[in-house]
């Protein structure tokens, strides 16, 4: 009697969302995932009841663009839930601690189900201190609703709950537009927030907008101040309310790579056994592992730095070797100080006014930053080419049984896993490290929105996939033989 | 042809939670429509609430 007998009788009577029966016009696919978003939008505006309006800071700070929701609104958690639990999931199904097999159907239905507990299990868990931690939820003091009036206490419990049938909500939108839509809507939520930020970030009309700054400095508003003594390119480059030209650039290069990094790849020629002439190859991308695992590192730094505003709230007076906090709530000092991420230039540029720490504690910063993101990228690739089944053992499995072969080589299982075994690990080692330093570089550049360069890599990524879906779709409308060699019903 | 890529119908594409064919039959089944139903009404009701206190 393992683990798995004990629990079966819960994990399978989780609820699911109705698969469809049969295949799904493409059009219908589109109105599902258009509607999930209408939805996400629909309730990322509706502000919690019972919460009073103002000062509360984002308990997710500079986090947001990645964990998408809006502070404040039903949609609070956003997927950190979600994410939290595939971390966990991550963690336990590459050190092979749950004993489950993804190829059988009971196991499958047992993963599913865990999966969807420890979603709801970490919603409740961040919902909790959001509200009862801190000040990140202030409740009004009192509020009527008809004859009944509820205090303290009863309005915190009632900001919980909102917040976590949002929670709830969104992992169920998630499962619809998987099931019945394009992409996941994860993804979609992501993209959303990502895009929404970029085009508020240009649009917006005030400092932070890219159209409204330069406006500023063409009608003179704005002073650029001499050549001559660098001035005029710190306004127009770096600067709060400046030009944002280099924030402008990392938009775009970021954008450019991704796209040019997605089709650098290796390709494994493949032939085969019966037909003759029949070729193609099998590609391992340099992104193999996408750039989803890079939310599960964010995230625990996040995790990290939810901890510290916790700890901070509640302990008074706190070792200033943990962690010193300024008067807005942000860590200056100590363990908290290190670990934190760098959000933006005025974050590290110590020779601007915006930075009290001195150079080393900056350097040391950085460093840890972007050891943890190139270390973390590569050992998050590493687990999540495993649980996904993309490692050589798993490709090599699904190749014999398409019929193809590595012309020249024996057709046998364990032949072709050892071709992959020499390309995939080192691909994926190098790939996760490759996008963990694009996003400390994106971020200390800044971005268009300060919408942080995982954000906007994450954004395009998903954009791109979802582009190279929607094409596979609309090739498996027009050939529906296609619809059989791509397995699909 | 990407073939080795997407055969066995296992993957749901680049999501942190993972969906696979197999279902249990006992499983409790909701229909995607109810999750957007569920979504419209808990947004309205919010909203309106608000407005009444």
């Amino acid at each position: 009697m393992g683990w798995k007998e004990t629990v079966e009788p819960v994990l399978t009577r989780m609820p699911a969302v109705r698969r469809p029966e049969g295949h799904v016009p493409f059009k219908r696919k589109l109105a599902w995932t258009a509607g999930i978003l209408v939805l996400y939008f629909f309730l990322t505006n509706i502000a919690l009841l019972g919460l009073e309006v103002g000062e509360a800071s984002d308990i997710f700070g500079e986090f947001r663009a990645v964990l998408a929701g809006e502070h404040g609104s039903l949609m609070q958690v956003g997927i950190g839930p979600i994410v939290t639990a595939s971390i966990v999931l991550q963690l336990l199904g590459g050190a092979n601690l749950l004993g489950l097999d993804t190829s059988d159907p009971r196991d499958q239905v047992l993963y599913q189900g865990l999966q969807k507990l420890l979603v709801i299990v970490m919603t409740a868990l961040t919902a909790l201190p959001m509200v009862f931690a801190g000040d990140f939820l202030p409740a009004q003091s009192a509020l009527t609703l008809g004859g009944l009036t509820f205090t303290g206490n009863e309005i915190q419990w009632l900001l919980f709950t909102q917040i976590f049938i949002g929670g709830i909500l969104i992992l169920y939108m998630d499962e619809v537009v998987s099931k019945w839509g394009i992409g996941s809507g994860i993804g979609l939520f992501i993209v959303a927030g990502v895009s929404q930020g970029l085009v508020s970030g240009v649009l917006a009309w005030g400092d932070q907008g890219l159209i409204y700054s330069w406006i500023q400095i063409i009608t003179g508003e704005t002073v650029l101040g001499s050549f001559a003594s660098g001035e005029a390119l710190y306004t127009l480059f770096i600067a709060d309310g400046g030009g944002q030209l280099l924030a402008l650039m990392t938009t775009v290069l970021i954008f450019a790579v991704v796209v040019y990094a997605e089709s650098v790849r290796v390709e494994i020629p493949l032939s085969h056994a019966r037909v003759k002439g029949a070729r193609g190859r099998f590609p391992v991308k340099l992104i193999y592992a996408s750039v989803l695992p890079m939310i599960l590192v964010r995230a625990l730094q996040m995790n990290v730095q939810f901890i510290g505003q916790i700890v901070n709230s509640q302990w008074a007076n706190m070792p200033g070797w943990l962690g010193v906090y300024s008067e807005a709530g942000q860590p200056v000092s100590g363990f908290f100080y290190y670990t934190a991420p760098i959000y933006a230039p005025g974050d590290w540029m110590w020779w601007t006014a915006g930075v009290t720490q001195e150079p080393w504690m900056v350097m040391v910063r950085i460093a840890v930053d972007l050891t943890f993101m190139v270390i973390g990228g590569a050992i998050f690739a590493i687990f999540w080419v495993e649980t996904t089944n993309m490692g050589p053992e798993a490709t090599a499995r699904q190749i014999h049984n398409s019929g193809m072969q590595i012309p020249g080589f024996r057709q046998n299982v364990g032949v072709v896993e050892k071709v992959m075994e020499r390309y995939i690990p080192q691909v994926t080692v190098i790939g996760g490290a490759l996008v963990g330093i694009l996003a400390v570089g994106a971020n200390m550049l800044g971005t268009i929105g300060a919408v942080g360069g995982t954000g906007l890599l994450l954004a395009v990524s998903i954009t791109y996939k979802l582009y190279e879906e929607i094409a596979e779709e609309q090739m498996m409308e027009m050939h529906p033989m296609m619809r059989q060699m791509f397995g699909k019903e | 042809m990407d073939k080795g890529q997407n055969t066995g119908g296992l993957m749901s594409s680049a999501g942190l939670v993972r969906y696979f064919d197999a279902e249990d039959q006992r499983a409790i089944r909701i229909d995607p429509k109810t999750v957007i139903a569920v979504g419209i009404l808990l947004g309205v009701l919010v909203q309106v609430l608000t407005f009444v206190s």
